[in-house]
């Protein structure tokens, strides 16, 4: 049994875990809860030695031990699989499995061995990976297999999994649950931060909600429901279901004919998409992670070489033009990597907000710091950016909160088409009302926007029409309000709409 | 003698051979520091500072093994102070190694104005080309390959060393996993600050060592200019060998043939000017480090980066 007991850490100008307490059973798993910035990610990473708490005291099974590195967490049966993974994408995942480990006497690595082991381990749990596979060329769920065997190697007792599912396709993610379950079954203990109210429903045993640091319910998950939990998170009702106007959609702005695109591999990663759309509407694109989507948002937005067909923006030819132009066309992009491609870590949020659009913010060709701030403010409090001001580092902004300002940044922009990859990954349930409910006033506004997301919930309730990519090509387009989950599960998998028997 | 006679070619590859040797060491060394992310620049000056350290024990002992030691020890010391400087200071290692150069270079000419300039001491006990009865004397192979000196073969069974420690032990990876992903590293209990700790200490060692080399085996005696930029061409040699002791041997062959390869012309007397000669390794060791042959994609990842934990 692992307790935590007056948990408290302070960051410059805020306290993100605040006296919590917290208790997790063997063969328990305790999903915790709660808004972007709550503490969690902050609360696990103490327990598994990357912070240092300031005050508070971690007992396991009534001892109390003292966890000032990931070393120590590890000698004591703690494992974690993080929300970025700590994986060293060029080692094999053997070599990943047993990096840190002190396995046998010698010195010498026994990389068969070790390969055997995994082996064993991913056939016993139905984790299958290939022990030979370089790390860093695994899709992003498989990588999350190898952190998993990583913890089960180290024969870990009690499992901290921080967002694990965010990443996760949905026959993955059932997979990951299927997984868990059997660990559990072994008397383990697993803790699980996730967003997602249905997955605590499914799978948890008990739940923790935290809110501004603090842990305010602990509850079993049969005494409890979705609404109350999210209540309970938030603070107020949230309302998930959305009302879209009915707009008739006006004549196409973006046309795209037969584009294709190829990696730097040589791959070719789209293959003759033709789209058009429209104001006032919103065009999904549904697909498994690496069908083709990303490239086609860079595509969209200049940020891949094109290698045949045309883009049209309000009837201009703009296949050849830089990013600058496209955007002062009208083009606006919320890219799927918040931190890398959204944002530069080290700016402030003042600085991230205006780095799409310089020009507007100089008076005599000097930046107008006056203007740049109020600016910043403006979308802090539209969006509901929390727990920051406009000096703060992007670096420092939890992911739900970042995602807000990148949001904001681009619709400030007015754009006529906005392109947004995944814009709710990894965001609370809160975050993602407010988002859903600024994306369907930018449609209301005449904006014509072209979602990518991996969440077939979302795409149902926002989109007006729903593609679906596999392979680099769109394989057929819906109508959500007729579509199922089900139908779209199958196209992402490449069984076209209608079968259509014989083929030559 | 013309330039494809076997006679020329015997002189030049056995040159080559014995050139590449220091570079190769200190490469050996620098490969363990980069693999761990640090950018050991300091081993330019660490040359230099083994190879004053060899010299003055040699004049004093008299002894061959004794100022190898000492020139170790030397780079070791200077490694140390340069690896707090790195890991625990977490400054910029670019500067710190630059400006550890400047500072090796003013203590050697400090110190070798004030005790040698004037004393002129009388030549030193060298390392001599050892001689294997029967296999010396095999042609081509003979003369480039099995007459060499101690040091020499000495490097070339650190080069199967190094191989096998960073790949073969559990050392190796850890100290490769604080140069792709320290946090990973530190995830999964790994001390990034020792890898790293060790990793310059390493490259500081086999500098100095390289220095007492060049004093012991190639030149005998001692001038603040005898280094002359081979610390750099080692870090070239790192870049050019792919971070991979096998492959920096073949490319400090190469630089030493190159090397090698000025020197004979200039014996031969070609109408090519001297400066333009002189070169030649330098020029190969700058195409070979901008990367333009290649191996930009397997540097390690978090190279002179500085690795903070987390508070
Ligand atoms: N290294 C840090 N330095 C300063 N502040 C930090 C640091 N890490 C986190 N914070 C702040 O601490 C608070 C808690 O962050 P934490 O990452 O624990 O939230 P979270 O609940 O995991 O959120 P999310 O659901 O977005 O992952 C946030 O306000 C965050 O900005
Ligand atoms: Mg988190």
């Amino acid at each position: 049994m692992i307790q935590l007991s007056q948990i408290t850490k302070r960051f410059p100008g805020i306290i993100a875990n605040d006296a919590v307490d917290l208790t997790v059973r063997p063969g328990e798993i305790h999903a915790l809860l709660g808004e972007n910035g709550a503490g969690k990610s902050t609360l696990m990473q103490i327990l598994y030695g990357f912070h240092a708490m300031d005050s508070g005291q971690i007992l396991l099974d009534g001892q109390r031990v003292s966890i000032t590195s990931p070393a120590d967490a590890i000698a004591l049966g703690i494992g974690m699989v993080h929300q970025d993974f700590m994986l060293v994408p060029t080692f094999t995942v053997a070599e990943n499995t047993i990096l840190g480990l002190r396995e046998g006497t010698g010195a010498m690595l026994n990389l068969k061995r070790a390969a055997s082991r995994i082996r064993e381990l991913s056939e016993q749990h139905h984790l299958a990976v290939d022990p030979n596979a370089i790390t860093g060329t695994l899709p992003v769920g498989v990588q999350q297999r190898v952190e998993i065997l990583k913890l089960l190697y180290r024969d870990a007792r009690v499992l901290i999994l921080d967002e694990p599912t965010a990443v996760l396709t949905a026959p993955e993610k059932y997979r990951l649950f299927t997984v868990l379950r059997g660990l559990r079954a072994q008397g383990r203990s697993i803790l699980i931060v996730t967003h997602k109210l249905h997955e605590i429903m499914e799978l948890a045993d008990r739940v923790t909600v935290m809110r501004d640091g603090r842990n305010v319910a602990s509850v079993a998950v049969e005494d409890t429901s979705g609404p109350e939990l999210a209540r309970l998170m938030v603070g107020r009702d949230v309302n998930l279901s959305v009302s879209k106007l009915e707009v008739p959609p006006g004549p196409s702005i973006l046309s795209v004919k037969r584009l294709s695109v190829r990696d730097h591999a040589g791959q070719r990663k789209l293959k003759d998409i033709s789209l058009e759309l429209h104001p006032h509407e919103i065009l999904g694109i549904a697909g498994v992670d690496g069908n083709g989507q990303s490239e086609l948002a860079q595509a969209l937005l200049g940020l891949r070489t094109i290698e045949g067909g045309s883009i049209l923006l309000n009837g201009r030819d703009i296949t050849e033009a830089r990013v600058a132009e496209r955007r002062a066309l009208g083009l606006a992009y919320v890219p799927a990597d918040r931190r890398n491609v959204g944002s530069v870590a080290d700016l402030s949020i003042a600085d991230n907000a205006m780095l799409t659009q310089p020009r507007s913010n100089t008076r005599h060709s000097l930046f107008n710091k006056t203007l740049i701030r109020a600016r910043a403010q403006t979308i802090i409090t539209r969006f509901g950016v929390r727990g920051a001001n406009d000096e703060t580092h992007a670096s420092k902004l939890s992911g739900g909160n970042l995602q807000k300002v990148i949001l904001g940044r681009e619709i400030m922009s007015a754009p006529k088409v906005l392109v947004v990859e995944q814009p709710t990954r990894g965001l609370d349930v809160g975050a993602i009302e407010s988002i859903w409910a600024e994306l369907l006033r930018e449609r209301a506004k005449g904006t014509a926007i072209l979602l990518v997301s991996a969440e077939l919930e979302e795409l149902l309730n926002l989109a007006d029409r729903i593609a679906v990519m596999y392979e680099g090509r769109i394989v057929g387009v819906v109508d959500p309000a007729s579509a199922t989950a089900e139908q779209l599960g199958m196209m992402m998998a490449g069984t076209p709409l209608e079968p259509t028997g014989v083929s030559s | 003698m013309s330039v494809f006679s076997q006679a020329f070619l015997v002189t030049w590859l056995t040159a080559g051979i014995r050139l590449g040797g220091p570079v190769l060491l200190a490469a050996l060394g620098e490969t363990f520091a980069e693999r761990s992310g640090i950018l050991n620049l300091g081993i330019e000056g660490i040359l230099l500072l083994g190879a004053l350290a060899s010299y003055l024990t040699s004049i004093h002992t008299g002894s061959l093994w004794l100022p190898l030691f000492a020139a170790m020890l030397t780079g070791f010391a200077a490694a140390l102070f340069l690896a707090w400087m790195y890991v625990t200071v977490r400054a910029s290692q670019v500067v710190v190694g630059l400006v550890f150069n400047v500072l090796a270079l003013g203590i050697a000419a400090t110190v070798y104005r004030r005790t040698l300039a004037h004393a002129s001491p009388g030549p030193i006990a060298m390392f001599q080309a050892v001689h294997i009865p029967w296999v010396s004397d095999l042609p081509i192979v003979g003369p480039t390959l099995f007459s060499q000196t101690l040091p020499l073969y000495l490097t070339l069974v650190l080069v199967v060393v190094a191989h096998f420690a960073l790949f073969h032990t559990r050392f190796g990876l850890g100290l490769r996993a604080a140069g792709e992903n320290p946090r990973a590293a530190d995830a999964a209990g790994i001390s990034v600050p020792r890898m790293r700790y060790l990793g310059t200490l390493i490259s500081g060692a086999a500098a100095g060592l390289a220095g007492g080399y060049l004093v012991l085996a190639q030149i005998g005696l001692f001038r603040d200019s005898i280094v002359a930029g081979q610390g750099f061409i080692a870090l070239g040699i790192v870049i050019f060998g792919r971070w991979s002791p096998w492959k920096a041997a073949l490319a400090a062959m190469v630089f030493g043939t190159c090397d090698a390869l000025q020197l004979s012309l200039q014996l031969l007397g070609t109408h090519l000017p001297e400066e333009l000669l002189l070169s030649i390794p330098y020029v190969v060791t700058i195409l070979a480090i901008s990367g333009i042959f290649g191996g930009r994609d397997v540097r390690p990842a978090a190279l002179a980066v500085p690795y903070a934990k987390e508070a």
